[in-house]
Order: C-alpha cells, then structure tokens, then sequence
C-alpha cells in the first residue's frame, strides 16, 4: 500500500526542496534526474504489483471508505503514469546533460511529475482536478523556457488562457457530477451516473470532452497548440506532446469509457466526426509545412484524431487501440522534438525510427498503434473508417519522410555551419530510438497491459470481449 | 435558491467569456477570474443544503454539507494563484513589447516573420 503513496510522495518532496536551489548547478539537475528515476522506479514496481494482484486502492488516513480521498492504481492508470514519468525522465535527463539555462527548470518537471503522479492515480474527481491544476501550471512556465522568452510570450499567454478556461470548464463537470450523485469516488459516480437523469449527464459529458480536448489539442481546440510546440526547446517540446497530452487520452479513455459510457456511445458518431476532421487537418497541415517542429506540432493534432476515432468505436477492441495508440504516440512524439533539435552522426537514425514509427513501418513500436486502430475499423464494419486510416495512415508517411528528407538530406541543413551536437545527447536520443524498436520488436508486456486496461474499460462499458 | 445560483452562475461565466474574447490582455485576466469564480460558485451550488455545521454531528440533525465548502476553498486558492501567474505574464508581454493589445502583437509578429522569411531568401 505505500507503493501508491511512495513514488508520489518522493518526488513532491523532491520539487519543492529543489525549489529553493539554483537549478542551473549541476548537482541540482543531477539531484532531480535521480528523485524522478527513483519515482518512475517506484511507479514500475507498482505497475507490477498491479499487473498481479490487480487493482491496488488506498483510502487516505485511515478514513472509511467513501469518506476519505481514494488514492487507486490500475492498468490504466498505472501504464500512463510509468509513461508520462519516464518521458519526463528522459527530457529532463536530456536538458541536463545540454546544460539547464533557468533557475526552476529542474523543480518544475518535478512538480509536473508530481501532479501527473497523482492525476494518474486518484481515485476522487475532485482530487483530478487539483492534480490537473498542479501539472499544467509548470507547463505554462515552461513553455516560455529557453532563449528569446520575449518572442514566446505571447504564445504562452494565449496557451495559459485557453488550457485554465478548459480545467474550469472541468471543475464545472465536477459540481455537476457531484450535484447529481452526491459523492466524488470515481467509481461510485460511475455507478450512480448510470441511473441519473441522461440530460444532466450529457451536459456533464459535453464539459469533460472539452476540458480534455482542448488539452489532447483535437481539431476543433487546436489552436493553441503549434505555437507553442514550434517556440519551445526540444526537451519542453517533448515533455508537453509525450507527458503533458497524455491527461487528454487517459480523461477521454477514464471519463469517457469507464464513468459516462452511455454518452460516449449517444455521441459515438460526433467523436469520429471531429476525430476524422482533426486526423486529415492534422496531416494535411504538417504535409505543407517545412520546419520540423511545425510539421510534428500539426501531426500531433491528427494523431490525437486517432485515439478519439478509437475511443468512438468503443468496446474492448476500440480502447485497447486507444491506450496502444496514446502510448506509443507520446513515445514517438517525445523521441522526434528531442532529435529534432540536434545535429551530427546517427541522429538521422533515431529520426528515422520515429519518423517510421508515426508512419507505422515495422519493426517499430508505431506499427502495433497502427495495427490496433485498423483492427478498431475492422470491428465496426465501416469502409469508410478504414479508407480515412489508410489515407491517414499514407499521408503521415508522406510528411514524415518529407521532414526527414529536407531536415537530413539536404547539404546545406547537414553542413549548414552547426556543429554536431554533444554526443551525450545524441547517445541518448539513439537510446530512447532504441527502446522505441524495442518496444516493435517485442510488444507483448506493452500490449498485455493494454489489453488489461482495456479489459477495464470494456467490462465498465458493460460489454463483454468480442 | 439553487436557481438564483444557477442564474448567478450564467451570467458571470458569460461575462467571463465576452471579456476574454477582447484584444486587451488585462481584460482577458478579469475574464479569466470571472470565470474561475463561476466554477467556484458552482461547486457551492452543486452541494447546497441548509442546516447546522457538522463539527459534533447528532443522528437526527440536519446538517449543511461541508465538502462543497472544501472543495470552494481548494478551488478559490487554484483560481487565485492562477490569476497571478497569468498577471504574471501579461505584465512580462507589456513589458517585452509595450503593449498589451494581443492585435498588436499578433501584426509585430506577422511582420518579423516576414522579415526572417526575407533574410532567408537573400542572405
């Protein structure tokens, strides 16, 4: 049982110590790499635990159950956590070794590890939002992090505003929530929404698809996104799209799959619309852009289409390819803003595996995304859903193969007076390359996971395994 | 009473949401507070009940639900470091560009793009 509490404990303790240091002395950031190692650490073992004996709760001090704040892990919630921390992990590992360039940067990832700890595994509705509070306010300071602050500001403005008005919008969903079952336990709302009146619910389900898509960046909300993605350093580019959005697949899968499942499938077709739209935007924006950051910032919003066309096909089949879907997409996306910025030997390579990975070529991690959204089409019969993934699927090829040729191939971009960069980083970019191969090459503990998570959701939804 | 919040409610969250739709960054602030105040008020709303306060409950008394109160305080903390953060900001944009007009900034903006995208074709 202190499992659940430890990993969230330590590294909460961590950021607020290392707050009161100058990150920018080599001792704190090597201080945070280890209080975040030893968190992701306490997360997998965790992780195993769950994977045993199955779903871990703990009610805080003591309190019966229903009085006190819930703190749970499962398979769903336990598989984002070690992600979005390992993620973390490796960017601020990465920001270290470049070398940190602000005071907080160190505490903040901290802090933002902190509130994802908990997000992912709080039990409480209301605790979500505290711990979602918690993780997107380092992300705005963040996201102006690096050299010429003063161009990103404005960015970073607009960025703040619309995410704080999404998590309000939240907190409204929670009121209503407990307005109408009286209680903030996840799975007892779940229970109660089930018999409450369905126009209220629908109200409260409308709220939590939009605080949750403005945060994954869906077509509709996306606006915020690439200016903030293009303006940010590679490592705060890679915590934003490979920790941060991974609140908006596990709220859409948590919320949407396990607590409102009647709405979800009441607004199926609205959700493969809008993710249909977001997939083929996404994809035509990043064809016609040049600069990579820009390019992976617009392939972010259709691959965020991907897991909500999943999420629409529902049953065991669609969730499972929405939490393969999110995993490796924040994998990949994390590898490529962090390879993005570098130059020299081999690091054409690890853009290669990631750039092949969003495409879904074996034998990369992306080809078991891919093949776990064809199956979701498959499942719910439709011609038309299969030809928008192939076409999508054909389309990110293109681009990415496009960036790739114009950032690598191209004399000027590989001579253009940049020196290589340090081959510590580019070690290490090869490195989470490697694990991204890994991953494609030997799936089974990442699909197994997924398929208990989707066990989860689909026996929530009231649907037995197909 | 709970339809006298409700309307409360409404009418702050569309104020909140007329004034962040304007160009001055201050005003989108006082959107922002308007805003996180009509989520706080229906925290309250969402769990009012009249009775006593439940420090030493008795089996037959009517009690006022204390957890809304909870989690308005929670909510009222979140929302007011928030609106400092994003002061914060936008006093960091007046003072980097000497406006607060996001018009302006966004036109300063389109205009340095123009000019790097004119360095890149003749260097």
């Amino acid at each position: 049982m202190t499992l659940l509490v430890l990993p969230l404990a330590v590294v909460w303790l961590g950021a607020a110590l290392l707050a009161l240091l100058d990150g920018r002395r080599r001792f704190v950031g090597w201080a945070a790499v280890a209080v975040l190692g030893a968190n992701v650490a306490g997360l997998a073992a965790l992780g195993a635990r769950v994977t045993e004996d199955g779903r871990q709760e703990l009610v805080t001090g003591n309190w019966p159950r229903g009085v006190g704040i819930t703190l749970a892990a499962d398979e769903l919630g336990i598989i984002f956590a070690v992600l979005s921390s390992a993620v973390l992990l490796v960017a601020l590992l990465y920001e270290v070794l470049a070398g940190v360039r602000s005071r907080t940067f160190p505490s903040l990832v901290l802090f933002m590890a902190a509130g994802l700890t908990g997000l992912f595994l709080t039990g409480d509705l209301f605790n979500f939002f505290v711990f979602f509070e918690l993780s997107m306010i380092p992300a705005y300071v963040l996201s102006v992090y690096g050299d010429q602050a003063r161009r990103k500001i404005g960015a970073a403005f607009i960025f703040a505003v619309v995410n704080l008005l999404g998590s309000f919008i939240f907190l409204i969903s929670v009121a209503g929530t407990y307005h109408v079952t009286g209680t903030l336990e996840m799975r007892d709302a779940a229970e109660r929404l089930a018999d409450a009146e369905p126009a209220s619910v629908m109200l409260i389900a409308v709220g939590v698809f939009v605080a949750f898509g403005v945060k994954l960046g869906l077509f509709p909300f996306h606006f915020w996104l690439p200016p903030i993605y293009v303006g940010a350093t590679p490592a705060v580019a890679a915590i934003l799209s490979g920790a941060l959005a991974n609140i908006g697949a596990y709220g859409l899968l948590r919320f949407g799959a396990a607590l409102l499942p009647a709405e979800l499938e009441l607004g199926a077709r609205a959700l493969v619309v809008i993710g249909s739209v977001s997939i083929l935007y996404g994809a035509m924006q990043a064809l016609s852009r040049r600069d990579v950051r820009e390019v992976l910032a617009y392939s972010s919003i259709g691959q965020a289409g991907y897991i909500l066309v999943a999420l629409a096909v529902g049953g065991r089949v669609g969730f499972f390819a929405a939490v393969v879907y999110a995993v490796v997409n924040s994998a990949n996306k994390a590898l490529l803003f962090l390879t993005a910025g570098l130059r020299g030997w081999l690091v054409g390579a690890a853009f290669v595996v990631g750039a092949f990975s969003v495409a879904g070529v074996p034998p990369s991690a992306g080809f078991f995304g891919k093949v776990a959204i064809f199956q979701a089409g498959v499942a719910e019969e439709s011609i038309a859903l299969l030809v928008l993934l192939f076409v999508g699927g054909a389309l990110s090829f293109v681009y990415m193969f496009q960036i790739y040729q114009h950032a690598f191939w191209r004399p000027e971009a590989s001579a253009g007076g940049r020196e290589p960069s340090p081959a510590v980083l580019r070690g290490l970019t090869l490195g989470l390359a490697g694990v991204v191969v890994a991953f494609g090459i030997w799936p089974e503990p990442l699909l197994a996971l997924s398929g208990g998570a989707a066990d989860l959701l689909a026996g929530d939804a009231g649907e037995s395994a197909p | 009473m709970i339809l006298l919040f409700s309307g409360v409610v409404a009418v702050l969250f569309g104020t909140g949401a007329f004034l962040m739709l304007k160009a001055d960054l201050f005003r989108v602030v006082v959107g922002m507070v308007m805003i996180s105040n009509a989520a706080i008020l229906a925290l309250i709303g969402s769990g009012l009940s009249r009775g006593a306060a439940p420090i030493h409950p008795l089996p037959d008394d009517r009690l006022s639900d204390p957890l809304v109160q909870a989690m308005a305080l929670t909510a009222i903390v979140i929302g007011f470091a928030v609106t400092a953060l994003l002061l914060a900001i936008a006093y960091r944009v007046y003072t980097s560009h000497e406006s607060v007009d996001l018009d302006e900034l966004s036109r300063e903006e389109v205009r340095r793009e123009r000019e790097l995208e004119r360095e890149e074709i003749s260097p």
